[in-house]
């Protein structure tokens, strides 16, 4: 009986967060259409941004996705590329593309500890563009030593396989500028870019993935950023922003002592701590999700990747978790202890066990004839259909918002692959995010490898 | 066979030497003739020998038919003929063609000279064969020659802003050519050899600062001006855009007006 409430509390609960979605989409659309974002891009009155992007072997897509970076229509930002000790060409194809030469003696302004920086480069000609050369320490090292060179007082963390749309960082700006005292963070859409054409770092022509993985995560994405962040953002209870693309105060990030290296899940941490911190001094805050700043990504398209990405979430959540763990239920703590972390806790982390426990009860109830096979039927029935429900709704936010996938057969594709999600995906995500929390068991911490693809051979391959 | 075929490239090379040569040998006067045959899928082969065979009966004259291998347009000399005259064997001429070459439709600019025209009052009237619309003859005057036709590219993703910026630019007497992004820019500068390139800076492709750059390193005779007319208004981007050799800074939302201004500054 007990599967039987926590799918329903579950369920409850995310339809509250979906409401909450469809209460703002008007005023997120509103905003998004009606915003002068080409006088603002031209403003003198825009707070500069560092952007930092961490590569690791990123030789295929790097050159692309900097030159997606360099031309976004924003007043006054740095670019950062921080070349983690790559085995590969990644800072060879750099120093190529943009001619840069080693900065005889580079001014590093914040004093966060990272690993050994090896060489800052630069090229006058491109004046907004500085990259880092160091000895591998991680993403989070990356990070932090990116926001020790950096000189303005936003930063940005982008990883190095998304391209941002031209207006995502004056729409985030916007946002930002609309209450910039409080603001401490703001999460940007991510979306998945498999199966569109990408041109000159540039979305050209976006559609659906082709293949099954990437359209599953697809749908996933669209829920969980349009139809759960939109919602949380309401309730100022964002417990992540997306490590692809994020807007933060680089006051704030310094006074909680940067990135946490030497775990997976850097993007929720930092979050989890900003949060801690305002709260612990006492200082009005919010966490922001900014739906119509969209960076596109490159989803992992083979069962193995994928795996592995699922499992490093899974690990990184249960390790912020346990790290974070006196918040848990602490009044303190406010809507983020009362309501997100014991949601995390419950309904994302112990997520797998309950419904192993409650599947296996159920088989029991069977088993000795206890049930009968009505109840069986009406209960996934009913799982279904409510699981079913929040993708359309997020569907149709995305309709009501953004059309972004123009295309007919696209929705109707999108309409079927919710439904199929049900049968095989997520049980999939049950176990991978299991074998995470194994993993963290046994304190295996690797990353896992992310084999990228260019940009251009996928265009050819769509 | 191979003669000929040394010789056109001869003429390909410096057709419009060979033409200034011919126009000064005759001392007292004579009537140009540009002629482009639209719409002709047998190529120009066959007119060049057709007008060849046209000027060989004339009486008096002996020039020969030049043609530019690059644009496909004839040239012809008719010494000695005033306007009228020479309009009436142009009239001939077309009339000839269309009787000969079925799908031909030939396109004439005319002139009578007293002096040896420059370069570019020939390139413009071979350029006005070429682009006509009316096959009417078009008679070249002084006027046309002397009119300012300075050629301005104007590059922003904006289509409002483009069509705006074409149609005053246009009303001023300039011949404007639009490009969308950085990269397209690029490759049309060589190519159309713009006097002035008027750009934003938010480009697709290639940002604003390298985007001039290039343009400067571009291998053309005369690199253009190069004005910028853009949204960014922070200091910074400003005196930047100056030490890269721009000509002048323009922001929106602009006057155009004191664009204008601005523009025929540069070009003068």
């Amino acid at each position: 009986m007990v599967a039987i409430y926590y799918v329903m509390a579950v369920s409850a609960l995310y339809f509250v967060i979906l409401l909450f979605s469809f209460r703002n989409i008007r005023d997120i659309f509103r905003r998004a259409n009606y915003s002068k974002y080409n006088t603002l891009s031209g403003s003198e009155l825009v707070p500069s941004v560092s952007l930092l992007v961490p590569a690791y072997n990123e030789e295929l897509t790097i050159a692309e996705n900097v030159r997606c970076l360099m031309t976004l229509n924003y007043p006054t930002y740095e670019v950062i590329v921080i070349n983690d000790g790559s085995s590969d060409d990644t800072l060879q194809v750099l120093i190529e593309e943009y001619g840069l030469t080693l900065l005889p003696n580079p001014e590093l302004r914040g004093n966060i500890h990272t690993h050994k920086m090896r060489g800052i480069y630069y090229n006058p000609q491109y004046p907004q563009l500085y990259v880092i050369d160091k000895e591998n320490g991680g993403k989070a090292d990356s990070l932090n030593a990116g926001i020790n060179l950096s000189r303005y007082p936003l930063i940005s963390s982008i990883d190095a396989d998304s391209l941002l749309e031209k207006d995502a960082l004056i729409r985030m700006a916007r946002m930002y500028m609309e209450n910039p005292e409080e603001t401490v963070a703001i999460g940007g859409d991510v979306r998945i870019a498999n199966g569109c054409v990408i041109e000159n770092g540039e979305v050209k022509d976006v559609s659906l993935p082709r293949r099954m993985w990437p359209m599953f995560q697809s749908i996933e994405y669209l829920k969980a950023f349009l139809g759960g962040r939109i919602g949380w953002s309401h309730l100022n209870g964002l417990i992540i922003v997306s490590g692809a693309f994020g807007m933060f105060r680089k006051d704030y990030v310094i006074a909680v002592g940067g990135y946490r290296g030497g775990y997976p899940g850097e993007d929720m941490n930092i979050i989890i701590k900003l949060h801690r911190y305002m709260l612990e001094n006492k200082i009005k805050y919010r966490v922001s999700f900014c739906p119509e700043a969209v960076c596109w990504t490159q989803a992992p398209d083979s069962y193995n990747i994928l795996s592995n990405q699922r499992k490093r979430w899974g690990r990184g959540n249960l390790k912020n978790m346990i790290e974070n763990r006196n918040m848990l239920f602490n009044p303190k703590y406010k809507v983020m202890g009362l309501l997100t972390m014991p949601y995390n806790v419950i309904f994302e982390a112990l997520n797998p066990y309950f419904r192993i426990t409650g599947l296996l009860a159920l088989l029991g109830y069977v088993m000795l004839d206890m049930t009968n096979w009505q109840v069986l039927v009406v209960f996934g029935l009913v799982n279904f259909l409510s699981g079913y429900l929040l993708s359309v709704g997020a569907l149709i936010l995305e309709e009501m918002a953004f059309r972004r996938y123009t295309k007919l057969s696209d929705l109707v594709k999108m309409l079927l692959f919710s439904a199929l999600k049900f049968v095989g995906y997520h049980q999939l995500g049950v176990l991978w995010r299991v074998q995470g929390h194994i993993q963290y068991m046994q304190n295996n911490n690797s990353w896992g490898t992310m084999t990228r693809q260019s940009w251009k051979d996928k265009n050819e391959a769509a | 066979m191979s003669q000929s075929a040394t010789l056109q490239r001869v003429q390909a090379v410096d057709f419009y030497g060979r033409l200034e040569e011919e126009v000064r040998g005759h001392r007292n006067g004579t009537a140009l003739l540009f002629l482009y045959c639209a719409g002709d899928p047998s190529g120009t082969d066959a007119e060049l020998t057709e007008v060849q065979s046209f000027v060989d009966q004339l009486s008096g004259v002996n020039s020969e038919v030049l043609r530019d291998v690059s644009t496909g347009v004839l040239a012809l000399t008719l010494p000695g003929y005033t306007l009228d005259a020479a309009h009436y064997q142009a009239l001939l001429l077309k009339q000839h063609l269309q009787g000969r070459l079925e799908q031909s439709d030939p396109r004439i600019t005319l002139a009578a000279l007293t002096e040896t025209p420059s370069t570019q009052t020939m390139k413009q009237m071979a350029e006005a064969a070429r682009l006509s619309t009316s096959s009417d003859i078009h008679i070249f005057t002084q006027e046309e020659a002397d009119r300012d036709q300075s050629r301005i590219l104007i590059v922003d993703q904006d289509a409002t802003v483009r069509e705006f910026l074409q149609i005053r630019l246009a009303m001023q007497g300039y011949e404007t050519l639009e490009a969308v992004d950085g990269l397209e820019a690029l490759d049309l500068i060589p190519k159309w050899e713009p006097d002035l390139v008027l750009t934003e800076l938010n480009l697709h492709g290639i940002d604003g600062l390298p985007f001039i750059h290039h343009i400067q390193q571009l291998k053309v005779k005369e690199p253009p001006k190069i004005v910028v007319l853009t949204e960014k208004r922070v200091e910074q981007t400003i005196s930047q855009c100056f030490q890269n050799g721009v000509d002048d800074y323009v922001t929106k939302p602009f006057s155009p007006v004191e664009l204008d201004a601005r523009i025929r500054r540069c070009l003068h």
